[in-house]
C-alpha cells in the first residue's frame, strides 16, 4: 500500500462541459498516433519537398534582386522553357511568356510585385498539390484507419458512451486528431515555405504584397483536409479491422487516380487526333482558341496550374478534384465549368462520409 | 430513489428481452441476478439510456436517461462486463482519460486517477499498457475508471470476473465501503451468488426478461417457519434427547449442528438448560437463513415449470 494512500475520497470540483471530452479525445489520440514510428518518419519526410521549393523561391528572388527578371521574360517570350532553373523556369516561362512582347517596365516595382504574387502562388500551389497531397494520402492512411476501428475492436465505445459525451463530441475529437496530422503535413510546411520566401526576398515589405497567401494556404489545406479526413474516418468506422480500412483508403485513392488518368488520357488522345485531322484538312486548329495540350507538361508543373485545359474527369479522383479546388482558392483556376464538378463531388463525398460516421458511431446507442 | 423502472419493455426484433420490468434500486447495494440471457445487460443499458425501449419508463435520480443521457451518465459510473480499454494507454493514463471524458480538468484528473488506483491497490502495474495487464488488474483499472469522477451510483457487470479469492474479497470490500461509508448506490449484475449474499442489501432476480423476485436479502432468505441453528461441542444425540424432554423438537443436522424451532425467552432458557444437562458446550445459536442459491433456483424454476405445464 502506498504511503500516501488516503482511501476513497469524494470529489467536489467543478466539471467541464462535454467539449472538454472532445479535447481529451483529440489530445490523447494525437499522442497515441505520434507513438507510431512510421508516422514520425512520414511527417519528417513530408517536410523535405519544402527545401526543394525553397530553392525555387530563392532563385526567383535572386533574379529580381539582380534585375534579371526582364531578361527571363524575353527568353520566355522567345519560347525558351528556362529549363536551366528547373520548376521555377517552367512556371516563369508560363507566367512571363504570355505577354505579347517583353515588358520593358517589368523591373518597375508594381510589375515585379504582380509577377511575384503569381509566381509565389503557383509555387505554393504546386507544393501543396504535387508532393504534399500525395504524402497526405500516405500519412492519413497510417493514422486514420486505427482511429475508430481500434475502438470498435477493443470495445472501447463503452469507455466513451457511458460518459457524459455525445457522438458529435467523439467524432469531432477524432477529426481533430487527423486534422492535426494533416496540418503538420500541409499547412505548416507551406506556411514555412511562404515565410522562407519572405526571408529570401529583397525586402520585408513583401509580406504586405503577399499577405493573403498564408490565408489561401490555410483555405487550401482545409479544402484538402475536409473530404479526405471524413472519408478516411468513415472507412475506419465501418470495420473493426484497421487493415481493411487501410486497404480501402489506399485502394480508393489509387483506383480513382487510375480511372482519372485513363479517361483523361483517352480525352487527350482523341483531342490530338482531332487536331491532327483538322490540320490535315487545312483548317486552322486554333481559330476557335483551342490549342492541343502541351505534351511535355510535367506532373509538378501541371499541378501548378500551367496546363489550362479543363480536366473534365477531375471529379472522379479525390486528388485531382481537391487540386482543382485548391487552384481556385489560389486564383489560378477561375472557370466555373472546371471548378463546379469537383466541388460537387467533394461535397457529396464529405456529406456521405458524415452520414456514415454518424450512423456508425450512433449504432451502439441505436440498439 | 436512485433508479426506478416502470413497465420497461425491450425487444430485439421479435424477441422480447425485457418484458414489463418494474423494479427499484434504492441506496445501498443491490444485486441483479439471473441466468444467462435473462436480460441483465440489457437492463443495465436501459438504465444508461443505451437502448431504445419499446415501452415503459426509466428514471435515474429522477431523470430520464433516454432524454437526458449526459446528465445521467455524469451521475453514474459503469464497469462493463466486456473488457474495454483504449490500447496503447498505460493504466493510469486510461483512468485519467476516463476522468477527463467525465469533465475533470487535466491535472485534477491525473491526481484523482492516482488516488483511486491507490485505493484499488493497483501498485506499479498502473504504468503498464492496459492491453498487457492481467485480467484481474484490468478489472481493477476498469473499476477505478468507473469511480474516478466520483459518481453517485456505480453499476458493475460481473465485477469479480477473473479475480483470485483475495482480490475478490478486496473488491467486494471496496463496494461495501462505497455504499456504506460514502453513500453511493451500488448496482451489481452477477452470476456469482455468494458475492450477492455477502454484500447485497437487496436483490432483483431476473429470468426470461421478467422480475421473478425482488426484495431485501434478509427477507428473501428468511424461512417460512423460523428456525434456530444450534452449534455444539459434544453429543448432538444427547442434546436432541434432552431438548425433546424439555418439549422442544430438535433435528440433528450433522455431528455438531442441530435445528430447532424459534423460541421465546422462556424457550431459550430451556434450550440452555437442556444443553447443560446433555453435557455439551454451546458454540453458537443463530437464526437459520435459507441459502440464497436455493431461493434463486426456486425463483427462476417455478415459472419455467408452470410454463412447461401450460398446454
Amino acid at each position: 500500500m502506498p504511503l500516501h494512500d488516503v482511501g476513497y475520497r469524494s470529489w467536489r470540483g467543478r466539471r467541464r462541459g462535454p467539449w472538454s471530452a472532445a479535447v481529451a479525445i483529440a489530445t490523447t489520440g494525437i499522442r497515441l498516433a505520434w507513438t507510431s514510428r512510421w508516422l514520425r518518419r512520414a511527417v519528417f519526410f513530408a517536410w523535405s519537398p519544402a527545401l526543394f521549393f525553397a530553392a525555387s523561391f530563392f532563385a526567383f528572388e535572386q533574379a529580381i534582386d539582380e534585375g534579371r527578371i526582364a531578361s527571363l521574360q524575353e527568353r520566355a517570350v522567345r519560347g525558351s522553357n528556362l529549363d536551366g532553373i528547373g520548376l521555377l523556369g517552367t512556371i516563369l516561362a508560363d507566367t512571363l511568356g504570355k505577354s505579347d512582347a517583353a515588358n520593358p517596365h517589368l523591373t518597375r516595382e508594381a510589375e515585379v510585385a504582380a509577377t511575384r504574387r503569381l509566381v509565389w502562388s503557383r509555387l505554393l500551389l504546386a507544393f501543396m498539390r504535387a508532393p504534399q497531397a500525395v504524402l497526405l494520402a500516405i500519412v492519413v492512411g497510417l493514422v486514420a484507419p486505427t482511429l475508430i476501428s481500434r475502438d470498435l475492436r477493443a470495445k472501447a465505445w463503452l469507455v466513451y458512451f457511458t460518459r457524459p459525451l455525445g457522438g458529435i463530441h467523439y467524432i469531432v475529437g477524432k477529426i481533430v486528431v487527423l486534422s492535426t496530422v494533416v496540418a503538420a503535413v500541409t499547412v505548416l510546411p507551406a506556411l514555412a515555405l511562404w515565410f522562407a520566401g519572405v526571408l529570401v526576398s529583397p525586402s520585408g515589405w513583401v509580406i504586405t504584397e503577399t499577405w493573403d497567401l498564408p490565408l489561401k494556404i490555410v483555405a487550401g489545406s482545409v479544402a484538402l483536409a475536409i473530404p479526405t479526413v471524413l472519408l478516411a474516418l468513415a472507412y475506419s468506422s465501418l470495420t473493426a479491422e484497421s487493415r481493411i480500412a487501410t486497404f480501402a483508403w489506399f485502394a480508393t485513392w489509387a483506383a480513382c487516380w487510375i480511372a482519372h488518368s485513363s479517361l483523361a488520357t483517352a480525352d487527350f488522345v482523341a483531342a490530338m487526333d482531332a487536331h491532327a485531322a483538322a490540320v490535315a484538312d487545312g483548317a486552322e486548329a486554333d481559330e476557335d482558341g483551342w490549342r492541343p495540350p502541351p505534351r511535355r507538361v510535367n506532373w509538378v508543373a501541371r499541378a501548378a496550374g500551367i496546363d489550362t485545359t479543363i480536366d473534365r474527369w477531375s471529379w472522379l479522383s479525390p486528388y485531382h478534384a481537391v487540386g482543382v479546388i485548391q487552384a481556385w482558392i489560389f486564383g489560378v483556376e477561375t472557370r466555373p465549368q472546371a471548378v463546379l464538378p469537383p466541388a460537387i463531388a467533394l461535397v457529396t463525398v464529405s456529406l456521405a462520409s458524415i452520414l456514415v460516421l454518424a450512423w456508425r458511431v450512433a449504432a451502439p446507442l441505436r440498439a | 430513489m436512485p433508479v426506478q423502472l416502470r413497465g420497461v419493455v425491450k425487444r430485439y426484433g421479435r424477441r422480447t428481452v425485457l418484458d414489463c420490468v418494474t423494479c427499484e434500486v434504492p441506496p445501498g447495494i443491490t444485486g441483479l441476478v439471473g441466468p444467462n440471457g435473462a436480460g441483465k445487460s440489457t437492463l443495465v443499458r436501459a438504465i444508461l439510456g443505451l437502448v431504445r425501449l419499446a415501452a415503459g419508463e426509466v428514471r435515474v435520480f429522477g431523470r430520464d436517461p433516454a432524454r437526458d443521457a449526459r446528465a445521467v451518465r455524469q451521475l453514474v459510473g459503469v464497469v462493463p462486463e466486456d473488457e474495454c480499454a483504449v490500447p496503447g494507454l498505460a493504466a493510469v493514463e486510461m483512468v485519467r482519460y476516463a476522468a477527463r471524458l467525465s469533465g475533470l480538468p487535466g491535472t485534477e484528473a491525473l491526481r484523482r486517477a492516482h488516488e483511486v488506483l491507490d485505493w484499488c491497490d493497483a501498485g506499479q502495474e498502473r504504468y503498464r499498457p492496459v492491453e498487457t495487464l492481467s485480467v484481474g488488474v484490468r478489472q481493477k483499472v476498469a473499476f477505478a475508471a468507473a469511480i474516478v469522477h466520483d459518481p453517485r451510483m456505480v453499476i458493475l457487470d460481473e465485477p469479480t470476473n477473473g479475480l483470485d479469492p483475495i482480490e475478490r474479497r478486496a473488491m467486494l470490500g471496496r463496494l461495501t465501503t462505497l455504499a456504506h461509508d460514502h453513500g453511493k448506490t451500488v448496482f451489481v449484475s452477477t452470476h456469482v451468488l455468494p458475492d450477492v449474499q455477502s454484500i447485497c442489501d437487496r436483490v432483483i432476480v431476473l429470468a426470461a426478461g421478467r422480475v421473478r423476485l425482488e426484495g431485501r436479502l434478509d427477507d428473501l432468505t428468511r424461512p417460512v417457519a423460523p428456525l434456530l441453528r444450534l452449534e455444539v461441542a459434544g453429543s448432538v444425540d444427547a442434546c436432541v434427547t434432552r431438548l425433546a424432554a424439555a418439549g422442544i423438537h430438535a433435528v440433528g443436522i450433522d455431528a455438531a449442528t442441530l435445528h430447532l424451532p424459534a423460541q421465546d425467552a422462556d424457550g431459550l432458557d430451556r434450550v440452555w438448560q437442556a444443553a447443560r444437562e446433555a453435557g455439551v458446550v454451546v458454540r453458537a445459536l443463530t437464526p437459520v437463513q435459507e441459502r440464497f442459491e436455493d431461493v434463486f433456483l426456486q425463483a427462476i424454476a417455478e415459472p419455467r415449470e408452470a410454463a412447461h405445464a401450460a398446454p
